[in-house]
C-alpha cells in the first residue's frame, strides 16, 4: 500500500476493451479445453475402435494398403473362429470358476477379518494389524518365488486350488473394510449386545449391509483380478484343464509380429474384453470408488 | 477390560486369514531371504538333497549378470520416461475435466475406459496398430502389405514409416511403442485420482484467486498444483512402484518373446528377470534379484517421500 | 468511486430438484454507495446480503439489474477486471503461502499501468501488514494463525493492491467478542485513512451501526430501509427494522388507537394523536420509558438490572408480545424495588405505530 500522500487507488482498466477481450478469451479457453479433451478422448478410445472393426474385417480387407475405418464385409465369423481358435469356451469356464470361488471365500475371510479388528478388543491388536500393512509395501514377486515351491510341495500344480487359494488374503481389502465398518457406530454393536444378538447374525444383518458398497467394490475388483491375472497362472496351472482366460489368449496368439491373422486375433480380443467392459457400464460407480483408493489394478 | 471370551473369538475370526498369511505371506518372506544367501540356490536341487552355503554369490552373480542389467535399464527407461509423461498428461486432462459441464461425466467415463481392460488384451490391440504385415527384413525390394494403422497415420502426415516392432526393429523404436502403451495404460488411475482431488479443493480458493486478477496460468501453477500436490505425490509415488513392476505391458505387445523376433529379451524387465530365473529353478538368483527389486522400490518411495515432505502442501 | 446498484434481481433456482420453483435471494435493489463511503449490509441469514456483494464482486451474476462502478456499467465484467478486493467469511487465505506470500501475490497479478517492481512490492506488503498489525507474523502459514491473525492477513490481502472496491463478506465472524471489538475499530480507521468505498456485510446490527456511514437492512431479498445508523434506529420505516436493529431489543406490544389515543391494554399511553381508529402494533425502544408515578403505562415489576451507569427494568404487561418488557434508566432515579407495579410515561421520539397487518410504520402527529 503506497504512504498516505500518495492514495491511489488501482487504474480503471479500458471497460469496453476488457469486456470485448474477456469474452474472446474465455471463449478461445473453452475451444481449447474441448478440442484437447476431445482429442485426448479419441487417442484414448481409438484402440477400442481398431480392435472392433478389425475384428469385423476379412483378412484380404485388413491387409490392405491403405486402411478402411469401416469394414466393407462384415465378418461375424471371425468371432466364430476365434472363439473356437483359442479354445475361449474353455477358458472363460475355468476363469469364472477360479474368479467366483476366490471371490466368495475371499469376502468371507475379509469380512470376518476386518470384523474383528474393527470391532473386538484382542491381545495385541494394533501390533497385528500393524504388521499386516506393512506386508502390503512388498512386491508380490518376492513372494512368488516362494509360493512357488510351497504349491509344488503341497502337490497343487495344475488344479483349481492353486488359483485360488494363495491370494484369498488381501490385506487391502481387509484394511478397507476395516476403515468402513469403523464408521459403524459402536452404539449399534452394544444395543445388538445387550439384545442377545450373536456376533455373527450382527455382522449379517447389520455390519454388512451397512458395508455393502465396499464389498461390491471388492468383489468387483476381485473378479477383475481373477480375469486379468497372468504371471501366476502361467506358472502353475497352464495346462488346458485349468488355463486361465488371459493366459489362453496370450497362448493362442503367440505372435504379435508379422503376417498374423489379425482380424481373428482382434475377434479374440474383443470376446475376452467384452465382460469387463459390461461390468464397468453397469458397476461403474462401484469400481470408481475402489480404485481412487487402492491404487492397484485388480 | 478385554475379556476372554473376546480374546478367543476375535482369533477365530481371523484364524483363516492368519494361515494363509502365514504360508503365502510371511513364510515366503523369510525363505525368499534365506534363498537369496544360499550360493547358487536350487530348489530342484535342494529336494534331491543337496546342501547350499551361505554367502552373497547371488547377489554378485545378478548384479554381474548382462542380462539383469538390460532389464534393469529397461525398467528405470520406462518409469522415467512413463511416469512424468503420464502425470502431466493425467494432470492436465484432469485440470480440463475439472474446469467444463457439458460432457463432463460422458468424457470421464472414456478416460476411465482403459482401466478396465486385460493388459495382454489391449496390448495385442497395440501390436496390431503398430505391426507392419508383410515382409519387412529392411531388404530393397520388399513388399510390404499393410504398414499397420500407426504408419499409416505418420505417412498421411508427411512422414515417413517406421518398424516399430517387427523384425530388425530398432531398441528407441520398441521403447517408444511401450511407452505410448504404458502412458495410455496408467492414465485412468491418475486422471480419476486427480480429478478427485479437483473436485475437493475449496472452490473460494479459486474465487479469492479471481479477486485478485490472478491470470489463469498462475492459478494453475501457484494455487491448483500446490493444492492438489498430495493427490501428486500419491500419482507419482504408485505410478513409480508400478512402473519398477512392469512386465504384463510389454508381454501384451512382444509376446513371451518380450522383444522383436531377432532380439528376444531385449526388452525384458525386473519382473520378467524374476521369473526367469524362477523357470530355470534358480531360486537363489530369483530371490535375490527380488530383494534388489524391493530394495529399489523402497529407495525410490523414500526419496519420493523426502522429496514431497518439502514440496507436498497438506 | 462510487457503485451504483440498479434494479439488482438475483434469483436461484430451487435445489431441490424434484420441487420446482425459485429462490428470489436478492429483488429489485436500488441504491448509490457514495464515493469513500463505508456501507453495511445488515439481515438475519438468508436475506440476500452475501449475494448481493457476491454480485458487487462479480462471482455471481445478476439474473436482472445492472452494476456500476463510477459511471463504467461493469455487469457484465469479469472478476478479474474489477479491481476489487474481497475479505471472505472463511477468509480463503492460500493455505501453502505464508503471510508474506499471500499479500504479495495479488500485487504480484498486477498488469499494465499498476505493475511494480519487486521492491514496490515489498515496500507495499510491509506497509499493508504494518496497517493490520500483522508485520511480525510475516513467515508463518495460515495454519499458524489465530482467527483474528488470518482475518487481519485476509484485510492485508484485500487492500494491498489498493482496490477500487473493498468488499467484506462478515469478517468478524469467526472472531471472540474482544477481538471482534478491536478489529472493527480497525476496520474503520484502514477505511478512513484509505477511503476506500467499502461494502462489508454482516447479521450483527451493533457491528454494523458502530462502524457504518451508512446501512442497508434486507429482509428475504427485498430491501428494507437504508439509512445512517442514527436515522434508521430513530426513524425505522417498519416493524422488522425497528426489532432488527438495537440491544436490548425494542419493546412490542399489541395496541388499538381510539379517539386518538393509543391504549396498551386499558392504559392510555399517548393521547391526542391524529390516528384513526384501528388496532396496532406498538414498539418503545428501551430508553423511550420513563419512571414516573403517574404515568399511564402500568407494567408488573420483575426485577432491577443495575448496568453502571444504567439501570434495566425488567417488567411485564399482558399486552406485551414478547415476556418481558426492558427498560433503560437512567441510574440517578432511585429505584424501589420492593413495589409490584412500576409506572411509565413514554418519550414520543422512542414511541413507534404500527400497522398490524402490514407492520408498516404509522406516522403520526400529537396535537
Amino acid at each position: 500500500m503506497p504512504n498516505k500522500d500518495n492514495m491511489t487507488t488501482m487504474h480503471e482498466k479500458d471497460i469496453t476493451k476488457e469486456k470485448s477481450r474477456q469474452k474472446v478469451v474465455k471463449l478461445f479457453v473453452q475451444v481449447m479445453v474441448y478440442a484437447f479433451l476431445v482429442a485426448m478422448a479419441i487417442i484414448v478410445l481409438f484402440p477400442f475402435y481398431w480392435m472392433i472393426i478389425s475384428s469385423l474385417k476379412t483378412l484380404d480387407e485388413y491387409r490392405m494398403s491403405v486402411p478402411t475405418f469401416w469394414p466393407k464385409t462384415v465378418m461375424l465369423s471371425n468371432y466364430a473362429e476365434a472363439f473356437t481358435t483359442a479354445n475361449l469356451g474353455r477358458l472363460f469356464v475355468n476363469t469364472m470358476i477360479v474368479g467366483v470361488i476366490s471371490t466368495l471365500l475371499s469376502l468371507v475371510i475379509t469380512v470376518l477379518s476386518a470384523f474383528a479388528f474393527a470391532r473386538l478388543e484382542f491381545k495385541g491388536k494394533d501390533l497385528l494389524f500393524s504388521a499386516l500393512l506393512a506386508t502390503m509395501m512388498i512386491p508380490g514377486e518376492l513372494f512368488t518365488i516362494t509360493n512357488y515351491s510351497t504349491v509344488t510341495q503341497f502337490g497343487w500344480m495344475n488344479t483349481y486350488t492353486v488359483l485360488i487359494v494363495p491370494f484369498l488374503v488381501s490385506v487391502f481389502y481387509i484394511y478397507l473394510l476395516r476403515q468402513n465398518f469403523m464408521q459403524i457406530p459402536n452404539e449399534l454393536y452394544l444395543a445388538a449386545k445387550v439384545d442377545g444378538t450373536s456376533d455373527l447374525k450382527y455382522l449379517w444383518k447389520v455390519m454388512v449391509p451397512l458395508a455393502l458398497p465396499t464389498l461390491i467394490s471388492i468383489t468387483i475388483l476381485k473378479m477383475m483380478g481373477a480375469w486379468n491375472s497372468y504371471i501366476w497362472p502361467r506358472l502353475v496351472a497352464n495346462d488346458e484343464a485349468h488355463r486361465m482366460i488371459t493366459n489362453g489368449l496370450r497362448n493362442a496368439f503367440t505372435d504379435t509380429t508379422g503376417d498374423v491373422n489379425y482380424p481373428v486375433q482382434m475377434a479374440a480380443v474383443a470376446l475376452v474384453s467384452a465382460p469387463l467392459f459390461l461390468v464397468f457400464i453397469f458397476l461403474r460407480k462401484y469400481i470408481m470408488a475402489g480404485v481412487s483408493r487402492s491404487g492397484i489394478k485388480g | 477390560m478385554v475379556d476372554n471370551k473376546q480374546q478367543w473369538k476375535a482369533w477365530i475370526y481371523l484364524s483363516p486369514a492368519i494361515v494363509l498369511l502365514l504360508i503365502f505371506t510371511v513364510w515366503p518372506i523369510f525363505n525368499t531371504v534365506r534363498m537369496a544367501f544360499l550360493e547358487n540356490y536350487s530348489g530342484l536341487q535342494a529336494a534331491g538333497g543337496k546342501t547350499f552355503e551361505f554367502g552373497i554369490q547371488n547377489f554378485v552373480k545378478v548384479v554381474k549378470y548382462r542380462k539383469f542389467v538390460s532389464c534393469l535399464k529397461n525398467t528405470v527407461i520406462l518409469c522415467v520416461t512413463t511416469v512424468p509423461i503420464s502425470t502431466l498428461l493425467a494432470l492436465l486432462i484432469a485440470v480440463a475435466l475439472n474446469s467444463i459441464k457439458p460432457l463432463q461425466k460422458i468424457l470421464q467415463t472414456i478416460f476411465f475406459l482403459p482401466y478396465v481392460t486385460n493388459s495382454i488384451a489391449i496390448g495385442m490391440v497395440f501390436a496390431a496398430m503398430f505391426n507392419i504385415v508383410g515382409s519387412f527384413y529392411g531388404t530393397e525390394n520388399e513388399i510390404v502389405v499393410t504398414a499397420g494403422i500407426v504408419n499409416n497415420v505418420i505417412e498421411f502426415l508427411g512422414g515417413k514409416t517406421i518398424n516399430w516392432i517387427n523384425y530388425g526393429s530398432t531398441y528407441t523404436a520398441n521403447m517408444i511403442v511401450m511407452i505410448v502403451y504404458i502412458v495410455w495404460n496408467a492414465l485412468p488411475f491418475k486422471i480419476l485420482v486427480l480429478l478427485g482431488g479437483l473436485q475437493s479443493i475449496n472452490k473460494q480458493y479459486y474465487d479469492a484467486a479471481k479477486v485478485d486478477s490472478t491470470p489463469r496460468r498462475r492459478v494453475f501453477t501457484h494455487i491448483t498444483v500446490p493444492l492438489l500436490s498430495p493427490m501428486l505425490a500419491y500419482v507419482i509415488i504408485t505410478g513409480f512402484i508400478g512402473g519398477f513392476k512392469e512386465y504384463t505391458s510389454i508381454v501384451g505387445i512382444f509376446g513371451e518373446n518380450m522383444g522383436p523376433a531377432d532380439d528376444a529379451g531385449r526388452l525384458n524387465t525386473m519382473v520378467g528377470f524374476i521369473y526367469d530365473a524362477l523357470e530355470t529353478n534358480s531360486q537363489g538368483r530369483a530371490s535375490a534379484a527380488a530383494l534388489i527389486l524391493f530394495g529399489i522400490i523402497l529407495v525410490v518411495t523414500m526419496i519420493n517421500t523426502q522429496v514431497s515432505k518439502k514440496r507436498v502442501h497438506y | 468511486m462510487k457503485v451504483v446498484l440498479q434494479n439488482l434481481t438475483k434469483i436461484f433456482p430451487s435445489r431441490n430438484k424434484k420441487v420446482k420453483g425459485e429462490v428470489v435471494a436478492v429483488n429489485d435493489f436500488t441504491f448509490e454507495i457514495p464515493d469513500g463511503k463505508l456501507i453495511g449490509l445488515l439481515g438475519p441469514s438468508g436475506c440476500g446480503k452475501s449475494t448481493t456483494l457476491y454480485m458487487i464482486s462479480g462471482l455471481q451474476k445478476p439474473t436482472s439489474g445492472k452494476i456500476f462502478f463510477g459511471d463504467d456499467d461493469v455487469t457484465e465484467l469479469s472478476t478479474e477486471n474489477r479491481g476489487i478486493g474481497l475479505v471472505f467469511q472463511n477468509y480463503a487465505l492460500y493455505p501453502h503461502m505464508t503471510v508474506k506470500q499471500n499479500i504479495m501475490f495479488p500485487l504480484q497479478n498486477l498488469q499494465g499501468a499498476d505493475k511494480l517492481s519487486k521492491a514496490e512490492m515489498l515496500e507495499r506488503a510491509e506497509t499493508a501488514a504494518k496497517l493490520v498489525q500483522i508485520d511480525d507474523l510475516m513467515d508463518r502459514k495460515p495454519s499458524e494463525l489465530s482467527g483474528g491473525q488470518q482475518q487481519r492477513v485476509a484485510i492485508a490481502r484485500a487492500l494491498v493492491k489498493m482496490p477500487r472496491v473493498l468488499l467484506l463478506d462478515e469478517p468478524l465472524s469467526n472472531l471472540d467478542a474482544r477481538l471482534r471489538l478491536q478489529t472493527r475499530e480497525e476496520i474503520r480507521r484502514i477505511q478512513k485513512e484509505t477511503g476506500i468505498t467499502t461494502v462489508f456485510v454482516t447479521h450483527d446490527q451493533e457491528e454494523a451501526m458502530s462502524i457504518s456511514d451508512m446501512i442497508v437492512v434486507m429482509k428475504l431479498g427485498v430491501v428494507q430501509q437504508i439509512g445512517k445508523p442514527q436515522d434508521v434506529y430513530d426513524d425505522p420505516t417498519n416493524l422488522f427494522v425497528a426489532k432488527f436493529l438495537g440491544t436490548p431489543p425494542i419493546n412490542v406490544f399489541n395496541g388499538r388507537v381510539k379517539d386518538g389515543t393509543v391504549y396498551i391494554g386499558e392504559d392510555a399511553v399517548v393521547t391526542g394523536t391524529d390516528v384513526s381508529d384501528r388496532e396496532v402494533i406498538i414498539g418503545i425502544r428501551p430508553e423511550g420509558f420513563e419512571l414516573d408515578e403517574n404515568g399511564p403505562l402500568q407494567c408488573t415489576l420483575s426485577n432491577v438490572e443495575v448496568m453502571g451507569r444504567d439501570v434495566s427494568i425488567v417488567s411485564k404487561n399482558d399486552a406485551s408480545v414478547n415476556p418481558v418488557i426492558r427498560s433503560i434508566i437512567n441510574s440517578d432515579h432511585k429505584i424501589d424495588t420492593t413495589v409490584e407495579t412500576v409506572r411509565y410515561s413514554v418519550k414520543l421520539h422512542k414511541f413507534f405505530l404500527f400497522d398490524k397487518e402490514t407492520e408498516e410504520r404509522i406516522y403520526f402527529e400529537v396535537k
